[in-house]
């Protein structure tokens, strides 16, 4: 761009060009290739043994533990997922219905939670779902229930509560872009010719904002399920989900080569969510 | 965008209001907490103190975490904008071979989850002899914000367009006075505010840094490793100025981002 003419070969293109290509593959790629790498390695009397071979992927496929792990983590993620939808929708729907300072302002506060400190928002969610939390001092107080719930307490109903609540500005944003999108002229045509608001929303807004839904969908699964803080935080012992039995190869469980094929796993359904995820929505437009 | 019955207006904000009590109640416990004591699960409403923002000054350990992160989040966001614009240049620099292969491993790292990103530097930094330490933290954060300030950049540079780097070029201006004069100029608002965003996100990450950190830990790991024990209130003052500051930094940055647009005028 800045480079013309017999500049294009000069010293600095030439040093430009090997820092554009140099950077991303010394820190990106060959991380990356050690990585995959280390997934076909193998401990032995624990030390990493440098060897080929299939075992860690193996051992996944074939244990009895694992696949029925990442498929309740799945799930988990799944309604994670459908949760901050429905509770993200109304509020994206109102952001796109208002206008100037207001819309500003509730976009703002929509924002603002996500610059709270993860560790300390975590915290105070534990700290409200506790035996003697807020929720439950709440409901003893309404008198809807005579002893304390335990039913959000250090398990996979307070992993996917809190995690719902830290996720939902992520929902909110796609969906509200994707409303932001929708021609006006279709809203107002569907109007002129007679359509109840109920009408044009169900016929119109509703299949038109599907790309966003898709999108917040996506995301929302993607960071649910690379989450291994959370269900660590809140999760307890029954709470226990794939990302927290990775992340436990590097400590206690200190399997580094079996962590990283675990890892690759996590990855591969985090990309073919992804890509499903763009599919579905380039198909919608 | 449509015309909605005031029943319909009200059942909105209604369920807005909800979803911002279920939004804010983790952020208000700790702040409400800041002022007032609470003792046998009551807040004590009747004696507000300043007393736990008084204690903070003393409690030097998580005063160097807050520095660490200072550290690490300035150098991180100056390195990913320096490495960022520089990448974005050669972007849009021509049709070289394979940029679109780059800049996808580019925007690998924001993409894929964080454990990954986390683990295979780990595993890199171990693989080099290369040991643990803040280091490495601010290598990883670059890496994982740079994302951002290139995608960033790139938007900008391309809605620049490229006749004014012509008319430079035409009229005789080096490279290096082109950029200098021409394409730094028109990135300067951009550069800023991707700055201010790489550090809020580079000051609160928490999984890539709690793989690749060493003995020097930054404030999330601090606060993730006291966590057992449980919070002291000058922790609850901390974390309440800490979101007041980013939160006007966040403010100035979007309004440098989106001029215009982002402003809250009628």
């Amino acid at each position: 761009m800045i480079f013309v003419g017999s500049a294009k070969n000069g010293f600095w293109p030439r040093l430009l060009a090997t820092f554009a290509y140099g950077l991303p593959v010394l820190l990106i790629v060959a991380p990356l290739a050690s990585f995959l790498a280390y997934s076909f390695f193998r401990m032995e009397g624990g030390q990493i043994v440098a060897d080929l071979s299939f075992g860690n992927y193996q051992r996944f496929f074939t244990d009895a533990i694992f696949i029925p792990i990442l498929w309740r983590t799945c799930l988990l993620c799944l309604a994670v997922a459908a949760l901050t939808i429905l509770i993200g929708f109304p509020v994206a729907f109102l952001l796109a219905n208002l206008k100037g300072r207001r819309r500003y302002l509730v976009l703002l506060m929509v924002l603002v939670p996500l610059l709270m400190s993860y560790i300390i928002k975590i915290y105070a969610i534990r700290s409200i779902l506790g035996g003697t939390g807020f929720l439950n001092r709440f409901l003893l107080w309404t008198g809807l229930v005579d002893a304390p719930l335990t039913l959000f307490v250090f398990n996979l109903n307070a992993v996917l509560l809190t995690l719902t609540i830290l996720l939902i500005p992520f929902a909110i944003l796609p969906i509200f872009l994707s409303l932001e999108r929708i021609p006006r002229d279709l809203i107002e045509a569907s109007s002129d010719l007679g359509a109840s608001s109920l009408q044009t929303f169900a016929r119109i807004i509703l299949p038109l904002s599907v790309p966003g839904i898709v999108t917040a969908a996506s995301f929302v699964f993607v960071l649910a399920i690379g989450d291994f803080l959370t269900p660590q935080m809140v999760g307890g012992q029954s709470g226990f989900t794939f990302g927290r039995i990775v992340y436990s190869q590097f400590g206690t469980a200190f399997n580094w080569p079996f962590g990283a094929a675990l890892a690759t796993i996590l990855g591969l359904v985090a990309i073919a969510v992804i890509a499903a995820g763009s599919r579905l929505e380039a198909r919608q437009r | 965008m449509m015309r909605l019955p005031g029943y319909a207006i009200g059942a909105l904000w209604a369920m807005t209001g909800v979803v911002f009590l279920l939004l804010y109640s983790p952020l208000v416990i700790p702040i409400v907490s800041s002022f007032f004591a609470i003792t046998h699960g009551e807040v004590q409403w009747h004696d507000p103190s300043l007393a736990s923002y008084a204690a903070l000054t003393a409690n030097a350990g998580i005063l160097e975490a807050v520095g660490n992160t200072l550290i690490v989040g300035f150098s991180a966001s100056v390195l990913s904008i320096v490495c960022g614009t520089l990448l974005a240049i050669h972007y849009c620099g021509g049709k070289s071979l394979g940029r679109e292969a780059m800049q996808f491993a580019i925007y690998l790292p924001f993409l894929m989850p964080p454990i990954i990103t986390g683990l295979s530097l780990l595993i890199f930094f171990r693989e080099t002899g290369i040991p643990r330490s803040l280091m490495t933290v601010i290598v990883a954060h670059t890496v994982f914000v740079q994302a951002l300030t290139y995608r960033t950049i790139v938007v900008r540079l391309q809605s620049i367009g490229p006749e004014m780097i012509e008319a430079s070029t035409d009229l005789g201006a080096s490279a290096w006075q082109t950029f200098i004069h021409i394409i730094l100029p028109n990135l300067a608002s951009t550069l800023i505010g991707a700055g201010v965003l790489s550090f809020a996100l580079s000051f609160d990450e928490t999984m890539i840094t709690l793989l690749v950190t060493g003995t020097d830990s930054t404030l999330p790991i601090r606060l993730w490793a006291m966590m057992r024990l449980g919070f002291s209130p000058d922790i609850n003052a901390l974390v309440a100025i800490i979101l007041a500051l980013t939160t006007l930094l966040c403010i100035l940055a979007v309004r440098l981002l989106l001029p215009g647009e982002a402003q809250p005028a009628e």
